[in-house]
């Protein structure tokens, strides 16, 4: 009974102190779609994820009773960094749905349409205020409604301490008139947070802080510090939290930011918070003190397997470039891609469990053709050619010596004339169990079994070869199947023998396969790229840098004429793959058990 | 003084045309949908005052399309030029609009045609027709990545002086905008501006890019009394996705421009 109470009291007083909306709120996963595209077509870089951000510390002065419910500590804001448009995970700051929806929109524009990070945050959000309004007129209208919505939530500057009222002042000048605030005054606090307005002090973005190696990388995410942000740093270091004692309500976003830190290593929790403040509290500490994320942290430099044991390295290995996207510039002889073939690789049959689905696919492909043409002037077909049969008349009337002629139509398939190069990634993410039975690995050995008896019953020809790889050094190529060779035991050998390892280094992988395929001397010519994630590695290879790298090599498959399409079984995989491939270029297998069987139905769609 | 009809030009492309005609070069011209390939031929045709002979390529267009065929009629047979020869024969512009819809045996009859040679042989009735300096070949396709697989050959892409169309710049399709439909700057302002946002979603998000053709539709409903926002959803949003998600947003793009 007392939890009972101490539940409604802890419910009323954060009502009381925080005025949000929860029926009202509107969130990120509902507008995600909606946020991304408006954002590139507002002229945001279409290489960002848009991602729900993390709430951080504002370090302003709360209320008494916001005080006692220890809430208004934090703030979800909006910042852009090398990697991402981060925007809250939810808005619930107005009593009307449309309002709070109007201001995601608002905070889209104002992210797409930048400005000058050199700026003071103050004078830096008058400046995009009035950018987007002069670009969008139609945006005017919510500016002023949310103007007005924002103004009446917050502070009342004849209520506030000299210092403190004064920057109140400026700020909400600053929203009336976007432009006439020259400079925010001090105080010993910072001001409530402005949620018209993008972040003031962004946490350093994974690529900013988790790089060691590039110092030029840090300048991404970081936003130049003025004077008066660092005075914001530090006073959030040294605010004073241990006055805040009770739990936070809970909301529907607590759930994601818990999942969010439940991968970073947390130095919080020995050191302090006696009180247990759930995690969403500790947010800026894990995220912002050493910049790491769960990804990075999960990297630890895996040992190749001794010679002896690893596969059978096939000469001295290929030279690669690789694409600097900050640099913008390809850097020649970049990577070393070793093709390599599996040692002891017995031949072996089908294996048992495949056998009736491959059965059946080989007869769909036996059938499988593109589409049908007439063949004209043929000795025999479904109907008469009647031009032949015009010409030929006309040539009897006409005296000539009637030419020995076909005068019939023939609808007949054409010739395919098509070369398919299968490259799937065999990296160490594809060791984790999609299912109780299976690993993401076995899908793929699986997918490549049913492709390749599937495609041997067409007749187009085929290659199949796996990659991974460990740093720019050492891109694993796995030779599964040539173009020249059968489909045979030997083959299904290799294939049963393929197993999960390193990193996804994808461009110089792709831009070797694309060599290999470029060579085959058939019309059509499709790289299919098999993978279940981002493409990523140890040295740099990462986020931002590895998928430009990825794309840039995607794009010089196709300027050589390669008609490049990716299946992925990554349910991200929509956030970055049409920057990848195009939007027609990719499909999402949403079901991964399905994947062996549904690859050579896609393949017979692509190549109809 | 002859009717011309309205065109803007993006550069030099008048110019380049009739120095291609004088020299009786082939001329391929590439750009995407709706960018004005079209309303230049007529409009080059017009101006050099030939007559113009457009055939709209697609799958079963055959070579006896373009060059001709035998017809019956009352007990004799006789040939019938297809538009090709009718404009070899008599000397005019043949455009083969979307000429990578074509099949491929298809286009190779205008090999022949396309290189110094300037001829055109009927397989059908013996004749070998040489070009007079009057006839001009114009080619047109759109290079994005739907028609990847079909493309075009190298051999016949090789045969053309080529130009290259894309929307026009913004100040221009203004122009063009307020040209074709008589609406007001400031309509044919935000209606180009929008255009340019959904522009920016091609590949991405989008298969197709916002043409000028679909610009002028939107201004000619806005013109003619039709609510703004409606216009530009049946004319700008609606022809470019079918996912009914992003045409919500697509619409928030038009608020922007349009004010809600
Ligand atoms: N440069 C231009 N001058 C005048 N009108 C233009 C121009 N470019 C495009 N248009 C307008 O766009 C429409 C579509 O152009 P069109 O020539 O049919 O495109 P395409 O042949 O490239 O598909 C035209 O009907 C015309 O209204
Ligand atoms: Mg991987």
């Amino acid at each position: 009974m007392e939890e009972y109470v101490g539940a409604l009291w802890h419910k009323f007083i954060t009502d009381a102190a925080d005025k949000r909306y929860p029926k009202e709120a509107v969130t990120l996963e509902q507008i995600g779609k909606t946020a991304g595209i408006l954002f590139r077509s507002w002229g945001g870089d279409s290489g960002l994820a848009v991602k729900s951000a993390a709430a951080t510390a504002h370090g302003a002065k709360r209320s008494l009773l916001q005080r006692i419910a220890g809430s208004n500590l934090k703030a979800e804001l909006t910042w852009l960094d090398g990697e991402t448009l981060h925007l809250p995970t939810a808005i619930d700051l107005f009593p009307r749905m449309d309002l709070n929806r109007d201001l995601y929109i608002w905070l889209i524009a104002l992210a797409a349409t930048g400005s000058d990070a050199a700026l003071p945050w103050i004078q830096r959000n008058q400046r995009a205020t009035q950018d987007v309004l002069a670009r969008f007129p139609g945006l005017s209208c919510r500016y002023q409604r949310l103007k007005d919505a924002v103004l009446s939530t917050r502070p009342l500057p004849e209520r506030l301490s000299s210092g403190e009222r004064e920057q109140e002042e400026a700020i909400r000048a600053a929203l009336l008139n976007p432009g006439s605030v020259e400079r925010l005054p001090p105080a010993v606090r910072p001001p409530q947070p402005v949620y018209l307005w993008l972040h003031p002090d962004p946490p350093a973005s994974e690529t900013a802080s988790g790089k060691r190696d590039d110092p030029q990388d840090h300048e991404a995410g970081a936003c130049l510090k003025k004077e008066n942000d660092r005075r914001y740093q530090a006073e959030r270091v040294d605010m004073p939290d241990s006055k805040d004692g009770f739990m936070m309500s809970f909301r529907a976003e607590s759930i994601l930011s818990w999942a969010e830190y439940i991968k970073v290593n947390r130095p919080t929790e020995e050191d302090d918070s006696p009180d247990g403040r759930p995690a969403e509290d500790m947010d800026r500490l894990s995220v912002a003190q050493d910049g790491k994320t769960a990804a990075s942290r999960l990297k630890f430099d895996l040992d190749l397997p001794s010679p002896a044991s690893d596969d059978l390295p096939l000469g001295e290995g290929i030279l690669l470039p690789e694409w600097h996207y900050k640099k913008q510039l390809l850097q020649p002889a970049h990577c070393r891609l070793q093709p390599m073939l599996a040692r002891s690789a017995e031949p072996l049959p089908l294996p048992a469990h495949l056998s009736a689905t491959a059965r059946r696919l080989r007869n769909q492909f036996a059938a499988l053709t593109p589409s049908k043409v007439w063949f004209k002037g043929q000795f025999d077909g479904s109907e008469l050619d009647l031009d032949a049969c015009v010409q030929f008349s006309a040539d009897r009337m006409g005296g000539f010596q009637a030419r020995e002629r076909g005068l019939y139509k023939a609808h007949q398939y054409r010739d395919r004339d098509l070369a398919c190069l299968l490259l799937a990634d065999l990296s160490l993410s594809t060791d984790s169990y999609i299912s109780d039975r299976e690993r993401v690995i076995d899908v793929i050995r699986d997918t490549l079994f049913l492709f390749s008896e599937a495609l041997s019953a067409t007749g187009d020809r085929f290659a199949l070869y796996g990659f991974s790889s460990l740093k720019r050094g050492n891109i694993r190529f796995h030779i599964l199947k040539e173009f020249e060779r059968k489909y045979n035991d030997e083959i299904r050998g290799r294939i049963a023998a393929i197993k999960p390892g390193f990193y996804t280094r994808m461009g110089a992988a792709i831009r070797h396969a694309s060599q290999l395929l470029i060579r085959q001397a058939a019309t059509q010519k499709l790289l299919l790229i098999l993978t279940d994630g981002k493409p990523n590695d140890l040295d740099q290879y990462e986020g931002r840098y590895g998928v430009e790298d990825t794309r840039v090599a995607i794009h010089e498959a196709r300027q050589m004429g390669l008609r490049p399409f990716c299946v992925t079984i990554d349910e991200k995989g929509s956030d970055y793959l049409p920057h990848l491939f195009g939007i027609n270029g990719y499909v999402v297998i949403r079901k991964p058990a399905e994947l062996p069987r549904e690859l050579p139905l896609l393949y017979a769609q692509l190549t109809r | 003084m002859i009717d011309l009809p309205f065109y803007k030009p993006h550069g030099n492309e008048i110019e380049l045309f009739e120095h291609a005609f004088r020299k009786q070069l082939p001329l391929l011209i590439k750009g995407p949908t709706g960018c004005g390939k079209t309303r230049f031929v007529s409009f080059m045709a017009k101006k050099i005052g030939l007559p113009l002979y457009t055939v709209s390529c697609h799958d079963d267009l055959t070579a006896s399309d373009l060059v001709g065929r035998h017809l019956i009629g009352d007990g004799v047979t006789y040939w019938n030029d297809g538009p090709l020869t009718r404009a070899v024969r008599e000397g005019g512009i043949c455009y083969l609009d979307e000429v990578v819809e074509a099949r491929k045996d298809t286009t190779v009859v205008l090999h022949p045609l396309s290189d110094d040679r300037r001829i055109l042989p009927i397989e059908r009735t013996g004749e070998i027709l040489s070009a007079p300096p009057e006839f001009m070949l114009v080619v047109s396709y759109n290079p994005g990545y739907q028609n990847f697989l079909k493309g075009m050959k190298p051999s016949t892409r090789q045969r053309f002086v080529s130009l290259r169309f894309d929307f026009p710049e913004p100040e221009l399709e203004q122009q063009i905008v307020i040209g074709e439909t008589g609406v007001d700057a400031m309509l044919a302002k935000r209606l180009v501006n929008l255009a340019n946002s959904l522009r920016t979603l091609k590949e991405h998000d989008l298969e197709e890019a916002a043409s000028t053709r679909l610009l002028v539709y939107a201004a000619t409903l806005i013109s003619s009394g039709f609510d703004p926002m409606d216009a530009c959803r049946a004319a700008l949003v609606e022809p470019l996705t079918d996912d009914e998600e992003t045409a919500e947003a697509l619409m928030e793009i038009v608020y922007a421009s349009f004010g809600k």
